[in-house]
């Protein structure tokens, strides 16, 4: 039986990172001058809001079980990609790059945690949780590929 | 193409205009076809009545080089009419103000003057375009091969995104390339400001990064010279050597007197081909290259396909692989590549540019895989700008503005003469005017006159005639034939004993310098009488 003070714990970690995650496109949003790349981060923050708001959910109601599928592919786009610094000129795609940089330290991290859980039950709540960032992962990895390879000469 | 090639087939509504889809991209056009098979409706815009009308909706036949003129028009009935994608032009562009200010000047009555297409034509292509579900829009050499090329493609462009017509399937700007590979030469760096995969070479950042994978101290920052410069400047010493790969530069470059001088002025001349040409006299050196059944490696088609291509027949003689050529020029001049196969050539440049780094020979060994494919995980994108995403963010509308051909048709010099190409030959005919058979079914090049035109200068079909520029006269037999609008005169370039490019002028375009092939103004007269011509003859242009 998992310990109530365990799950605790993890939604306090997860909601503190998506929270986190809502603040810093918030700034980066304010930061930026190009209009597009301001856009594309108040709607990054706007998803982490979503996403802060479904951990919630369950945090509520702890007799639901956390089942988060894996997204079909993941193309690792980001682990071939290095994290562009944040800076009032970014340009779309290194605005990108660097949200889905994110989404993969993410993944990693919740894998790290799974990895060192100590019971099923823990480890099963890490696994889904890597699985939603995955899924953020690879829904930027997508937008990427849009906008990150230019024929341009 | 910003969308693939089998997409065509499921379009609702088939945009075409300056391409000859049917003889220079035979297996592109069955794809159309079959749309129109499906219930599609197919709008081609040509100023000749090519095979493709034959299965159009509506063929529209505007004058040549008022693309921006005729489009400018569709896209201010487009507004006017209140068929714009709204919603697209607010969520994806920036500037979608600028275009609708920008096309005021040019409502249909006025464009349809320019153009030459009746005003009640041009409002019904606006309604098929403005109420279709999605369009796909293809075009060819008849957009770029002007001084207005650069101009018409962004028109174009405008139109498919007041339309919302990009980011989805069946939709999108898709230019049909004018060769085999010309996208794996791009996509490669044969480009005068790009390294491999567009990477500026103006960029330091990236410049360094190649650099460090080549073993090199540095890279040239600096963009090289566009070919109608590298030729130009051989008349002022400022360019001394040039080394020409697969390119027969004598036959297919514009004003071709001119061209041999700014060869003749070159202090070393290089070709590397497969056969002797119209070039080859005025090398210093020639390389034999293989032949592309005797190669190994990849040719990137127009949906950014890369596909394997196999080595079928040994190369003749001394004849050699270009990377090989290539490899041992740079050992004598103190570098070795190190490169072992085309292959090796491959994974060098895969590895230090992402948009090619998930494609592998052994990944593309049945079929190929269209970039961006960034990742070994990743299965290639068959349609780029999904739901509108551009690579600047948003989609920026270019106004423009319609100018008159370099050279317009005067009293002295009547017709316009528009060039291209036909079914049975490919290019300057280096391949396949060294084949019997091609040259048994289109062994002669022929003038393509109108009938009215023709009567008008006592010609009938099958005489000989002689055409004549500014630069040049060249005398071949004519076809009457209603494929060409009164006032327009058309002829190819792969024959070099009347070669086209004896005729055409050599002003271009100030982006891409790309010549205006399209259009220039000549006379035509009789010289003989002559045989006429089979009444299959039109079969000739038809796959």
């Amino acid at each position: 039986m998992i310990n109530p003070l365990d799950i605790e714990q993890l939604f306090v970690i997860a909601t503190q990172r998506e929270n986190e995650a809502f603040e810093f496109y918030s700034a980066a949003a304010r930061k930026v001058g190009d209009p597009s790349v301001r856009a594309m981060f108040q709607q990054l923050a706007k998803d982490e809001q979503g996403h802060f708001e479904l951990l919630e959910r369950f945090r509520s109601n702890p007799t639901d079980i956390m089942k988060i599928a894996p997204p079909a592919a993941d193309w690792k786009v980001a682990e071939s990609e290095a994290m562009p610094p944040l800076s009032t000129d970014m340009k779309p795609r290194d605005a990108i790059a660097l949200a889905m940089k994110k989404e993969q330290q993410a993944v990693e991290f919740y894998h790290a945690l799974g990895a060192a859980a100590t019971t099923a039950e823990t480890r099963h709540m890490f696994e889904n949780l890597a699985n939603m960032e995955l899924g953020h992962k690879h829904r930027l990895e997508n937008m990427f590929i849009d906008v990150g390879y230019p024929e341009v000469f | 193409m910003t969308n693939s090639i089998e997409e065509l087939q499921d379009a609702k509504v088939l945009f075409v205009i300056g391409s000859n889809t049917t003889e220079a991209h035979p297996v592109i056009s069955y794809y159309m076809k079959r749309a129109v098979k499906r219930g599609a409706t197919l709008v081609v815009s040509d100023p000749r009545k090519t095979d493709l009308t034959r299965w159009a909706t509506l063929h529209v036949q505007h004058k040549v080089g008022t693309d921006i003129a005729y489009i400018n028009g569709l896209i201010h009935e487009i507004f006017k009419n209140g068929w714009a994608r709204e919603d697209f032009l607010r969520e994806c562009t920036e500037n979608p103000d600028v275009i609708r200010e920008g096309v005021r000047d040019y409502p249909v009555e006025k464009a349809s003057e320019i153009c030459g297409v009746p005003v009640e034509t041009m409002r019904r292509v606006a309604r098929i375009l403005g109420e279709a579900e999605s369009t796909s829009l293809c075009y060819t050499l008849g957009i770029t091969e002007h001084i207005c090329g650069t101009d018409n493609v962004k028109t174009l462009a405008n139109l498919q995104m007041v339309l919302g017509n990009l980011g989805k399937p069946a939709a999108g700007v898709n230019p049909l390339r004018g060769q085999n590979n010309v996208q794996g030469a791009c996509d490669m760096g044969a480009l005068p400001n790009v390294f491999h995969n567009y990477q500026p070479v103006n960029n330091p950042e990236l410049s360094a990064k190649i650099a460090k994978a080549w073993g090199v101290p540095s890279l040239p920052q600096k963009p090289g010279y566009t070919m109608p410069t590298m030729l130009r400047k051989a008349l002022d010493g400022g360019t001394k050597i040039l080394y020409c790969v697969g390119d027969n530069t004598v036959q297919t470059e514009p004003h071709m007197a001119h061209t041999i001088k700014e060869l003749e002025a070159l202090e070393f001349f290089v070709v590397c081909d497969i056969f002797d040409n119209l070039t080859t006299p005025y090398a210093d050196v020639i390389f034999p290259d293989t032949a592309w059944g005797e190669e190994d490696g990849t040719f990137t088609n127009s949906e950014r396909r890369v596909q394997r291509v196999r080595r079928a027949l040994t190369p003749p003689g001394e004849a050699r692989s270009h990377w090989w050529v290539m490899q041992e020029l740079g050992k004598r001049l103190g570098k070795d590549l190190g490169f072992t196969s085309a292959n090796a050539v491959w994974e060098d440049m895969r590895k230090s540019a992402t948009s090619c780094a998930g494609i592998t020979w052994e990944r593309i060994e049945s079929l190929g895989l269209q970039w961006p494919c960034p990742t070994l995980e990743h299965p290639g994108t068959t349609f780029l700008h999904r739901d509108g995403r551009f690579t600047r963010g948003k989609g920026l509308f270019s106004v423009t503005k319609w100018i008159p051909q370099a050279e317009p048709p005067d009293a002295e010099y009547p017709l316009v003469l528009s060039t291209g190409r036909r079914l049975w030959h490919y290019h300057s005919g280096t391949q396949t005017r060294n084949s019997k058979g091609f040259e048994n079914i289109f062994g002669e090049e022929l003038l393509e006159i109108s009938p009215a035109d023709a009567a008008a200068l006592g010609i009938r079909n099958g005489d000989r005639v002689r055409a004549t520029s500014r630069r040049g006269s060249i005398e071949l037999t004519a076809w009457v034939t209603d494929r060409s609008a009164p006032g327009v005169v058309w002829c190819a370039f792969h024959f070099a004993e009347v070669c086209a490019n004896v005729l055409t002028i050599d002003k271009f375009d100030s982006v891409t310098e790309t010549a205006e092939y399209k259009a220039c103004a000549i006379r035509v007269e009789k010289i003989g009488d002559g045989q006429p011509l089979g009444a299959g003859i039109s079969r000739q242009a038809r796959p």
